[in-house]
């Protein structure tokens, strides 16, 4: 079926009746153009296939095939059948106004047919369709129409009409109890006599064309802009993996494979481009292999051989070899390991992303039948099949559970991956009945436990309305994923409006996210109730003030009072000392405490442990993770410290600004980014007076254009002075 | 380790001492777990059982490898040591306790440390701890107080004070003992030592001492992986209702590790290290000098990388409360990640656990699912979750099966749908049925999640463990998923003749096509005649080696010339086929 598209004809009516609207209401040609864009906007970002021609009549102009002698006047085929894109979305922006004449509707919906049928040729199209907007306030001869329907089946062209108001009073807004549209402007009554032969006349093509479902082909301009709100959902055609159902060596039944719930990406990555020319060519990515020495002596790859690691040891494994020794199968399998009661094969425990929908061959009903009596079996019996899968020679096989599915018009097994004894993590968690810590919480379980029920009861989704029936206020499987309504949106946003921020989220897309109104309203109370029996205090998180809050502030105040807890901090590493015995290293559980408390101890020269600080920072610091950023900026705020307390600055200061240098070569932006934000810079000599920088240069030292520059130096140079300054020390 | 379940009567004392992580403090910036066996070695562990059964002490090293090879599958980075106590010799730090013989140091277990294993197993092996440790005077008290800890993660100090203290340090103490019925009841003896459930965590896991002490693999298997939240959200019922909470991951798919660049002169490790950089000046380009952009219909949308993240944030991280509803509407068919586990977080707010408790009580009571809408990480777009709440289920042992907590259950949005056209098939008769019922019947066993293993992951580490510990063959892997066809075929016996027969008539065969898909049949038509086959002649092929154009032809044409003139490949990758043809053609 690859290949398969549709073509598409627009038609607008641009006439000057179209223009008229009651003050304070929307003209029926703004409306109808909202239509228009949303719909192309919809088939752009879908990439379909499907070309879209866009022909405008009522126009002043007159430019179609079909025009002679005085026919087919003021109709413009303005685009012809092509794939829609942003220049179609332009044009429509910006050269579709009202204009000033009239033309037959009828006679513009024949050259879309003859542009259908004359542009299609050659091209595998699965279906013609015309979309014909208008208000139908020019006369149309209806001496035609005979001919035009009969073409139009002949053909096999689709119509459909959307109108200002809706095509019959009570058939519109009924339809599946979608709430009611208020206010389609001037609904059935007040049409004028031109208008409601159109509509007679529409009702008549409508009908001959499909006599039972045609008028729901006819929309009312509101109704389109609410469907169309929504960008297209994604839409994929599911492959058939043929297999066979096996049980046992005997006993087999052919079986077709769809994937039918999967979690869909979007198709498009992002790619790089340059920032000043938007010149995705400008941008070149490397990427270079070195050893891990002091001067990162780089490695060609043909040099490269790959391994595994087995603990501690890196064990050289060439990709033939294994190739050679992996798990090897015979293919494409779905076999029958054995049955188990459905209630052993637990919800929480399916693996995997997708579930497959197993059903016969189209065109083999013994399979069906085989097939039925299983899944019928299972289904009586509650129990499910578990078996091998395995979707082809290169993929893994896995072991799953197929469960028995009985719709109302088709059954099918459910494939769901199931996990192996690898997968498991079975966490012990203390229970939370009878629990020492809950307990002195629970001062009134027995009213507490029914505010919670009545919680329960106020924010019920599914209800019974007044005729019985449930509703559902709610189906997430009924909303399309938010995140790709708001990429279509802001994308969209970016190509027309250039140069403008990206917009708000959409309310619509804002409301659906969330909790119904009417459970808003009804929940109030028993939420009050719970807020009462259920006291909930927020732990302050001591250890975070902490990190941020030490050694220094600019002005004197805040010295004062990290002064204060410098002192508190030094009591508690003297009693750490008493009770925890000596430290000999700096160990990398507090690397700036050991720190500290080795330097206090001075069994170690200062450039020895300085050299072991440095060293734990360089190994957090590999861990590119905000944790151990965190932890090394406290470690050089007690480097920083240390030094002003001994006053030897140099050994700092060398390290920071090679830690600079090497900023960009090993992306460690995040991390100065905090050091800048928590101020730690070089130690100027008006703090310590042996310094060789100036305060000047300290307070530079943490702007953000200087790294700009120290980029363009070589990297390797850069991070070969960490090493240089490790040796030094 | 199938084998472990015949252990689980004998007598064995084993304790195993447990460095957590704290939750949220320093102690996370490691990462690292440290797992310290501590095993009697006295002469009563040495005794084989009265059915030839192994004796205590060959099963400890058996659970000791267990451990050592899934560590390294599992996490490598965590830190193990083996002690025995109750040795002759002594052999530890300082050499100041007696009887106390530190058999592997703290450290990344490897392939060395389990071949050192493997050399006390079995009846060798009791030869030859005997002639190393030799049994002693068993003195847990020196044992238990000579904590060998260094590296990374660990505090090495010498906390010479009671337990209490290193409990305070984060080391936990978890006595792992078998009993057999009327034997020494050693947890009376252990109890002083041996951690109280309220310090393990704020909560406390109920891990009392069981009194019937069955599954060792099990419990130490439980014990040996660590248990992280992946994230710590709160749950907000409303305005201002906010319970702390973490999810956990509880099944993960586990993947055959990523393999290591390595330099082939040293086997040294390599790094990568990847730049971008302008291409025509060269120089190197910061992040603020890049931007994004995508291509629709022929236009290039750009737009700045923070705008890109900002594109992807609805809100901030964490759970709302949507509302409730009934079990049943929960579907099957639903799923498109696996679940993780909810519980709550008291460290973070006080009174969640209570409040949460309440909420699990009566969702579970009223058979209802609370839907939420979740996000889960800082830029990450809002999905539609149902937390399904599971009761706290312990088995005989008192050994928790399932916690208390809700699974959360990722549910689709309408784009994870893909439509699909059912084929309209006739539906089977009840005799049909009822055949079908009878076989399902005949192959019915008990399901449990952890019965298999992953045949591909098992290989890939018996490879490995060959290559590693330099051993002939790998050792051979059973593949649990693979059916046992001849089982089955027996227990069915001639219920599969009699089902065909109701189902299929006597000419139908389901290993062949259908004969409706078959196209008229042309002469000699067959299923081999798919495509007309390219075939180059060899004067062809050489040009195409000479002009080095072999890269234009395709995959399945450069396979037929392979077979064609009988070159053997080692795989059939393109590049792979090229060069076996260069190779074979190009002189």
């Amino acid at each position: 079926m690859a290949g398969a598209k549709s073509a598409l004809v627009l038609c607008m009516d641009v006439g000057f009746s179209m223009s008229n609207s009651s003050p304070g209401e929307e003209s029926p040609f703004d409306l109808s153009k909202k239509v228009i864009q949303k719909f192309v906007q919809r088939q752009v970002f879908a990439e379909t296939k499907d070309e879209v021609a866009l022909v405008l009549f009522g126009t002043d102009a007159t430019k179609n095939p079909l025009e002679q002698d005085e026919q087919y006047q003021n109709i413009v085929v303005h685009r012809h059948l092509m794939v829609p894109d942003f220049e179609l979305l332009e044009e429509i922006e910006h050269q579709i106004h009202p204009e000033g004449q009239q033309a037959d509707w009828l006679d513009a919906l024949v050259v879309c047919m003859d542009l259908l049928q004359k542009e299609t040729q050659g091209k595998k199209c699965d279906r013609l369709n015309i979309v014909l907007l208008t208000d139908l306030c020019t006369p149309a001869s209806p001496d035609k129409l005979e001919v035009i329907v009969e073409n139009l089946k002949q053909a096999e062209i689709t119509l459909q009409f959307f109108l200002p108001f809706p095509v019959e009073d009570d058939e519109e807004g009924e339809e599946d109890g979608e709430h009611g549209d208020p206010g389609h402007p001037g609904a059935g009554k007040g049409l004028s006599r031109e208008q409601q032969s159109g509509l007679e006349m529409v009702k008549h093509i409508m009908l001959s064309l499909d006599e039972e479902d045609g008028l729901n082909e006819v929309y009312t301009f509101r109704n389109a802009i609410e469907q169309l709100r929504m960008f297209k959902r994604i839409e994929r055609r599911p492959m058939a993996w043929p297999c066979q159902l096996t049980i046992g060596s005997s006993l087999s039944i052919r079986i077709v494979g769809y994937k039918a719930v999967t979690e869909e990406r979007l198709k498009k990555m992002w790619i790089t481009v340059d920032a000043q020319t938007n010149n995705k060519e400008d941008v070149k990515r490397e990427t270079v292999y070195c050893l891990d020495d002091d001067n990162e002596t780089e490695v060609q790859k043909e040099d490269i051989i790959q391994g595994f690691r087995y603990g501690s040891d890196i064990v050289p494994f060439s990709k033939v070899d294994q190739e050679q020794m992996k798990y090897k199968h015979d293919g494409k399998s779905f076999a029958v390991l054995g049955f188990t009661k459905q209630h052993l094969v637990f919800r929480h425990q399916f693996m995997g992303s997708q579930v497959v929908k197993i059903f016969p061959p189209k065109d083999d009903e013994h399979a069906g039948v085989a097939l039925s009596a299983l899944i019928r079996g299972l289904d009586e019996l509650k129990m499910v099949a578990i078996v091998r899968y395995a979707y082809d020679r290169r993929s893994n096989p896995q072991v799953g559970a197929a469960f028995p599915c009985i719709k109302q018009n088709y059954e099918c097994l459910i494939y769901v991956q199931l996990p192996f004894m690898e997968d498991l993590r079975p966490f012990a968690f203390p229970s939370l009945e009878n629990n020492k810590k809950i307990l002195s919480f629970r001062y009134d379980w027995e009213t507490q436990l029914s505010a919670v029920d009545s919680l329960i009861d106020s924010m019920m989704l599914v209800e019974k309305d007044e005729s019985g029936d449930l509703i559902d206020l709610l189906k997430p499987h009924h909303i399309p994923n938010p995140a790709f309504q708001r990429h279509f949106q802001c994308l969209h946003h970016r190509a027309v409006n250039p140069g403008t921020p990206l917009p708000p989220l959409e309310p619509w897309l804002q409301a659906v996210l969330d909790r119904p109104e009417v459970i808003k309203e009804r929940c109030q109370a028993s939420l009050e109730e719970i807020k009462r029996k259920f006291p909930l205090t927020e732990v302050e998180k001591k250890k975070k003030l902490k990190t941020s809050a030490q050694i220094f502030g600019k002005d004197s105040d805040e010295a004062n009072a990290d002064k204060g807890k410098e002192d508190e901090a030094e009591e508690e590493y003297n009693l750490a000392d008493i009770a925890e015995g000596s430290v000999t290293s700096v160990g990398s559980v507090d690397p700036a405490r050991d720190f500290r408390l080795l330097l206090k101890q001075k069994s170690l020269p200062f450039g020895e442990v300085c050299q072991q600080l440095t060293h734990r920072i360089e190994q957090l610091l590999s861990n590119k993770n905000t944790q151990y950023y965190m932890k090394s900026i406290t470690c050089i705020q007690a480097f920083r410290e240390q030094s002003v307390k001994m006053a030897n600055t140099d050994l700092y200061n060398s390290y920071l600004q090679s830690l600079k240098r090497s900023i960009p070569s090993r992306g460690l932006e995040v991390f100065w980014d905090l050091l800048v934000q928590d101020g730690v810079t070089l130690i100027s000599s008006e703090e310590v007076s042996g310094s060789l920088i100036s305060k000047n240069e300290a307070n530079e030292f943490l702007k953000a254009e200087e790294i700009k520059e120290e980029a363009a130096a070589p990297p390797a140079e850069d991070t070969g002075d960490v090493d240089d300054l490790l040796d030094m020390m | 380790m199938a084998e472990w379940n015949t252990y689980y009567r004998n007598e064995d004392e084993e304790e195993d001492q447990e460095e957590e992580e704290q939750s949220g403090g320093e102690y996370k910036a490691t990462g690292r777990d440290s797992l310290v066996f501590l095993v009697d070695a006295s002469k009563e562990m040495f005794i084989k059982g009265e059915d030839g059964e192994s004796s205590n002490f060959d099963m400890t090293m058996q659970v000791v490898r267990s451990v050592y090879t899934s560590k390294i599958i599992s996490s490598y980075r965590d830190l193990v040591a083996l002690v025995f106590y109750g040795t002759k010799e002594s052999k530890n730090p300082r050499n100041s306790f007696k009887h106390v013989y530190v058999y592997h140091d703290l450290d990344e277990p490897g392939a060395k440390r389990v071949q050192e294993v493997d050399a006390l197993r079995g009846d060798k092996g009791a030869q030859l701890a005997a002639k190393t440790l030799g049994s002693g005077e068993t003195s847990l008290g020196d044992a238990l107080w000579d904590e060998p800890h260094e590296g990374d993660g660990v505090k090495d100090r010498q906390a010479r004070t009671k337990a209490g203290d290193l409990k305070e340090t984060g080391v936990v103490i978890d006595l792992m003992h078998l009993m057999k019925p009327g034997g020494f009841d050693v947890s009376a003896f252990f109890c002083d030592i041996i951690s109280p459930p309220e310090d393990e965590e704020e909560l406390g896991v109920q891990m009392e001492p069981c009194g019937k002490l069955d599954d060792l693999r099990k419990r130490v298997r439980a014990k040996e992986l660590k248990k992280r939240a992946m994230a710590r959200l709160s749950l907000s019922l409303g305005e201002g209702v906010n319970v702390a909470v973490g999810l956990y991951a509880t099944a993960v798919s586990a993947r055959k590790q990523a393999p290591i660049r390595l330099y082939r002169e040293t086997n040294e490790a390599v790094r990568s290290k990847t730049r971008t950089f302008h291409t025509e000046t060269g120089s190197l380009l910061l992040p603020s000098d890049i931007k994004k952009a995508q291509v629709y219909g022929k236009k290039q949308i750009v737009m700045e990388r923070d705008e890109v993240d900002s594109i992807k944030k609805f809100d901030d991280p964490g759970l709302v409360l949507i509302g409730f509803k009934p079990m049943e509407k929960l579907k099957l068919d639903h799923h498109i990640r696996p679940s993780v586990f909810l519980y709550p977080e008291e460290e973070e707010v006080k009174g969640s656990a209570c409040l949460f408790t309440a909420l699990l009580k009566k969702c579970s009571e009223r058979n209802v699912f609370a839907l939420c809408r979740c996000i889960s990480r800082r830029n990450y777009p809002p999905r539609f979750v149902a937390l399904v709440p599971q009761k706290e289920e312990v088995d005989e042992a008192n050994v928790q099966i399932s916690p208390a907590g809700f699974n959360v259950i990722y549910l689709p949005f309408a784009d994870d749908f893909r439509t699909l056209d059912p084929p309209r098939c006739p539906y089977a008769s009840q005799v049909q049925v009822d055949k079908m019922k009878e076989i399902i019947s005949k192959l019915r066993f008990k399901y449990r999640s952890d019965a298999f293993e992953n045949p591909v992951i098992q290989k890939h580490y018996r490879n490995l463990e060959a290559l590693a510990l330099d051993m002939v063959a790998p050792e051979e892997i059973e593949d649990l998923i693979m059916p046992k066809v001849e089982q089955i075929d027996q227990r069915l016996g001639p219920l599969v003749q009699e089902f065909k027969d109701l189902v299929y008539p006597a000419d139908y065969n389901p290993e062949t096509k259908p004969a409706a898909k078959r196209k008229t049949a042309g002469a000699g038509g067959g299923a081999s005649e798919k495509k007309p086959k390219v075939e180059l002649t060899e004067d062809e092929l050489r040009v195409h080696v000479q002009n080095g154009t072999l890269g234009k032809l395709t995959v399945p044409v450069l396979k037929d010339a392979c077979k064609q003139f009988g070159v053997r490949t080692t795989g059939t990758k393109k590049q792979e086929l090229m060069d076996a043809l260069t190779s074979r053609l190009g002189s």
